[in-house]
């Protein structure tokens, strides 16, 4: 019986704002623990909250781009649960009235697009940190020592729907998200530092049955990789039983990253009962119709306009994917080289693999001005016009890198243009089939591979400078 | 002269003309603190140093002709729920005992600025719940009219002191009556404003939806002195709003209406009979009185009895040991927050948190917390509609004089009646003020209580002057003529 693996995800985005969600206190990255505190996020008695604008900015414009209905008159709720960590023993979140709902943003999934529908977009406050001492859970630790640096820095959450099918799905969504707010500019989207964070809720269904299965939600993924392997595993657990006949529990799961398997963990408060209800302490969160079309105005090109507009040039999917994720700079500069060129696959062979592998292994930070789109382009139409061969044009581009150049006075003078006269090219053919009798009997035998030899004869004996296609064009007639 | 019951404009002629210093005035009101606070515990903490420095300074400004305000040299005291920077805010709680604020309350800073003496932190019921101040971890306050009487809650202390002239004024908080129904027991003027009128930032919530700091003071005109000095919008509060006083007729034009359901069943003849004299005095000055009905008033003690543990359950989440406060011990840390919670939390307290917990727990949030909301915005409305007839409001302050110690605490539903009268201005968000107009068979002090629109604060605080004029009550108590 074939098995329907549902995946929903949850995920955190750490915003990239300059003070705290309710307070003044500045975002610090630092290992010193409790230096970036006041009375609001430590949650002293009569400490009150003041939202911070240019987070509710960021949000708006991450739930537009998600193609979010935005909620014009929404609300901040208090989701209530004590944790050490968490000050006032409630968060301040939102519930039923979320800055953006009914969303959706589109993925890539082999070669293909896939829509991933979002459910809400809301925004609320980080808690702090628990370093656990003696165990890694504080119902076992034997001490625990708290840093509320963390506390009250903005997030954002984003939920899907169930809709995502694989693990390998959840991850380009995860990708495309991580993209999404790193294009926006309003978060760093690093991984590895927390900006980012996902559960995700799976559950497995046999195929025809009209309900989803016992939904379970996986925490502690904190990799790509970790979140794909935690899946497959989970939706393997989950198989396992229901092919067996056992119960599967709702419950939320660790992710357990060196035994990489899935285990029970003991929830927060019982069965939790958040007892959301709107934080008297905040007005209304209004946002005017002239506020979202300012919000409006400020979105930059999004990763699937851009993907969009590299696929009209002629790239394939992944091809535009991978650009897409470029800095701006490199998108740009393919897209002007390429109007001048008219040839994506040069063009985007020579950007996205020469140019910025050259610059990486020179340690160049930033691209010389003069390495122009009408240089570059120089460089593309002679490979593409045959007058130099692509390893010429690598060897074109590493010299323009290092100083201002012409392009085409460089290949001359370099004597990188090759030799495309059919006549002088059917010569040396000639001399190399009489040299190598034997060899060109063998192809003749059938061993083909071996005209590859006979083209690197061919170009050896011209001095380098000979258009390969040519030469093998003319050998393969010859034979 | 009695200084402790003079007006504070008095005072600050007398300081600008050198007849008077800021000292001596803080020494009399000291002085008398030093007489009563063992007959009637008002004051948590006096800052007698503080106190006599803060007020030399004011000498030597008034000796330069600098003074910062009105209020500048004036003692004030301050309730132990509002935080002053640097002195224990501890909310009459055990929870707190140890707790020393870090920073100033924006009323506290804007008072400071005005050059205000702060004589100390007032009692209160725990973390300002209750009606008499028998909630306080550290022992009731007495009624300085009779200590066998309750002064009256959660302000109980901050009345109490302006009562016994051991300040000038005080600053109160007001959730359900808590201003209003300690001033009318103790016989002063006691005035909430209007919702966010005044910042809350640095207040301790109870009820953050309700809650709002108001003065306690001799006489209306202090109110508005105090009152002008600590309003208008706070960029630390979200739910403060900039100063618009809304105007509406002060004088013999203005329209009052007596809210038929106050003077029902429930409110003794005592207190309806205040009303009835009160109201004869603005007839007499050409006022036209009608009766008007608000009948949700019948149901806004549940209403307030459903918003306010609600919020206070989630206001009152923070206090479990972890970071500040009082601690237990614990063999876990969620067991640490537990005993300590156990603990630290009074009665009332622990009641109110439960029943909020409740109110707002799944299943039951729409049958209680939600249903609770809408009857709210109806009240609310519903005050909306009348004051397009009327301008001002009158009702009595409270349904009885100040009670006898004990006589209402084994019954609670009686203690939270006596905030009938004035919890219906804090679901609608309304200024209320009261105003003593007599005393009762047993001596103890009466009061009116008058509401007008949201904003309307200036009127009334002008309106409820005037009538204080019409009113000739005797403020002081027989302990403050014993300390003469």
């Amino acid at each position: 019986m074939n098995m329907i693996p549902t995946i929903g995800m949850e995920t955190h985005v750490e915003l990239n704002t300059n003070s705290k969600m309710f307070c003044n206190c500045p975002v610090v990255e630092t290992e010193d623990p409790n230096i970036s505190l006041c009375p609001t996020c430590l949650g002293l008695p009569g400490a009150l909250p003041v939202p911070n604008l240019k987070a509710i900015e960021s949000i708006t414009m991450l739930a537009l781009s998600a193609n979010c209905s935005i909620t014009n008159n929404g609300m901040f709720h208090r989701k209530n649960y004590f944790y050490p960590d968490l000050p006032k023993n409630y968060q301040i979140s939102q519930f039923d009235l979320p800055v953006g709902v009914n969303g959706s943003l589109e993925i890539i999934l082999d070669e293909g697009i896939e829509t991933v529908e979002i459910e809400r977009v809301h925004m609320e406050e980080d808690t702090g940190k628990s370093k656990h001492k003696g165990s890694g859970r504080i119902d076992s630790a034997t001490s625990t020592l708290l840093d509320f640096n963390r506390s009250g820095v903005p997030l954002v959450e984003i939920v899907t729907k169930p809709v995502i099918k694989s693990s390998k799905e959840a991850v380009s969504y995860i990708e495309e998200l991580r993209q999404l707010v790193i294009d926006l500019g309003i978060s760093e989207g690093k991984l590895e530092k927390g900006n980012l964070r996902f559960d995700a809720n799976i559950s497995v269904a046999k195929e025809g049955d009209k309900e989803l299965g016992v939904k379970v939600e996986i925490k502690n993924m904190n990799s790509l990789r970790s979140l794909e392997k935690a899946i497959d595993f989970e939706i393997k657990r989950q198989t396992k039983l229901i092919e067996s006949n056992e119960e599967i529990i709702q419950e939320t799961r660790h992710w357990d990253e060196d035994k990489e398997v899935t285990s029970s963990m003991r929830s927060k408060e019982g069965s939790a009962d958040y007892r959301y209800f709107s934080d008297p302490d905040l007005p209304n969160m209004i946002l005017t119709d002239e506020f979202i079309n300012n919000i409006k105005k400020e979105i930059p090109t999004l990763p699937s306009d851009k993907r969009k507009k590299l696929i009209d040039t002629g790239l394939s999917m992944s091809e535009s994917n991978h650009l897409g994720k470029s800095e701006v700079w490199i998108y740009d500069l393919y897209l002007d080289t390429q109007k001048l060129t008219n040839d994506c696959k040069t063009t985007y062979n020579l950007i996205t693999g020469e140019l910025q592998g050259q610059l990486r292994k020179a340690e160049i930070e930033n691209l010389p001005e003069w390495v122009n789109s009408e240089r570059l382009s120089e460089i593309i139409t002679m490979i593409n016009d045959n007058k130099i061969s692509f390893t010429s044009g690598k060897e074109v581009l590493t010299n323009l890198i290092q100083n201002e150049i012409n392009p085409t006075d460089f290949a001359e003078s370099n004597n990188l243009i090759q030799e495309n006269d059919f006549d002088e090219i059917s010569k040396i053919v000639k001399d190399v089939f009489e040299a190598n009798k034997e060899v060109v009997q063998r192809i003749k035998d059938g061993e083909e591979k071996l005209v590859g030899f006979l083209v690197g004869q061919v170009i050896k004996s011209s001095g380098g400078n000979i258009n390969p296609s040519i030469a093998k064009d003319l050998l393969l007639k010859e034979l | 002269m009695n200084l402790s019951n003079s007006s504070i404009s008095e005072i600050n002629k007398l300081y600008k003309n050198k007849e008077l210093k800021p000292s001596e005035v803080y020494e009399e009101v000291f002085n008398n603190a030093a007489l009563s606070e063992s007959i009637i515990h008002a004051h948590l903490k006096l800052f007698q140093e503080e106190g006599i420095a803060a007020s030399k300074l004011s000498d030597a400004r008034f000796a330069k002709g600098k003074q910062l305000s009105q209020l500048d040299g004036i003692p004030i005291a301050i309730k132990d729920n509002i935080n002053l920077k640097n002195h224990e805010t501890t909310c009459s709680s055990k929870m707190l005992s140890n707790y020393i604020s870090p920073y100033d309350a924006t009323v506290i800073s804007k008072l400071r600025n005005s050059g205000v003496v702060f004589t100390g932190k007032t009692n209160l019921d725990e973390f300002a719940m209750g009606s008499s101040t028998e909630n306080s971890a550290f022992g009731p306050t007495k009624n300085p009219w009779n200590p066998q009487h309750v002064p009256g809650g959660s302000s109980g202390g901050s009345a109490a002191v302006v009562s016994v002239g051991s300040a000038l004024a005080s600053l109160g908080s007001d959730t359900g009556g808590s201003i209003r129904q300690p001033a009318s027991f103790c016989g002063v003027v006691g005035f909430k404003p209007t919702y966010g009128t005044v910042s809350r930032y640095g207040l301790v919530a109870f009820a953050s939806s309700l809650d709002q700091i108001g003065p306690i003071t001799n006489s209306v005109e202090d109110a508005k002195i105090i009152f002008n000095s600590i309003k208008g919008h706070d960029p630390l509060d979200s739910t403060s709003i900039a100063d618009t006083s809304i105007e509406i007729p002060d004088d013999k034009t203005a329209k009052v209406g007596v809210i038929k359901e106050l003077m029902e069943d429930g409110i003794s003849d005592e207190s309806k009979n205040e009303v009835e004299k009160t109201i004869k005095l603005l007839e007499d000055q050409g006022n036209k009185v009608v009766e008007v009905s608000l009948p949700l008033t019948k149901v806004a003690l549940s209403i307030y009895y459903l918003i306010a543990p609600a919020e206070c359950s989630a206001n009152l989440s923070r206090f479990d040991g972890v970071r500040y406060g009082s601690r237990e011990f614990g063999e876990t840390s969620y067991q640490m927050m537990e005993n300590t919670r156990a603990q630290g939390f009074g009665e009332e307290v622990k009641k109110r948190i439960l029943l909020g917990t409740y109110a707002l727990s799944a299943g039951y949030y729409d049958a209680y917390y939600g249903q609770a909301l809408k009857a709210r915005s109806l009240i609310t409305k519903d005050f909306e509609n009348i004051f397009k007839d009327v301008d001002y409001l009158i009702s009595p302050t409270t349904p009885t004089p100040a009670f006898k110690f004990g006589e209402k605490t084994e019954n609670p539903l009686e203690m939270y009646m006596s905030d009938l009268c004035t919890i219906p201005a804090n679901l609608a968000g309304l200024p209320a003020i009261s105003i003593p107009t007599g005393l009762s068979s047993e001596n103890m002090p009466l009061s009116v209580q008058l509401m007008s629109p949201a904003r309307t604060d200036s009127s009334l605080l002008k309106f409820s002057e005037k009538l204080e004029n019409l009113i000739s009550f005797d403020q002081r108590t027989s302990l403050l003529k014993e300390m003469k």
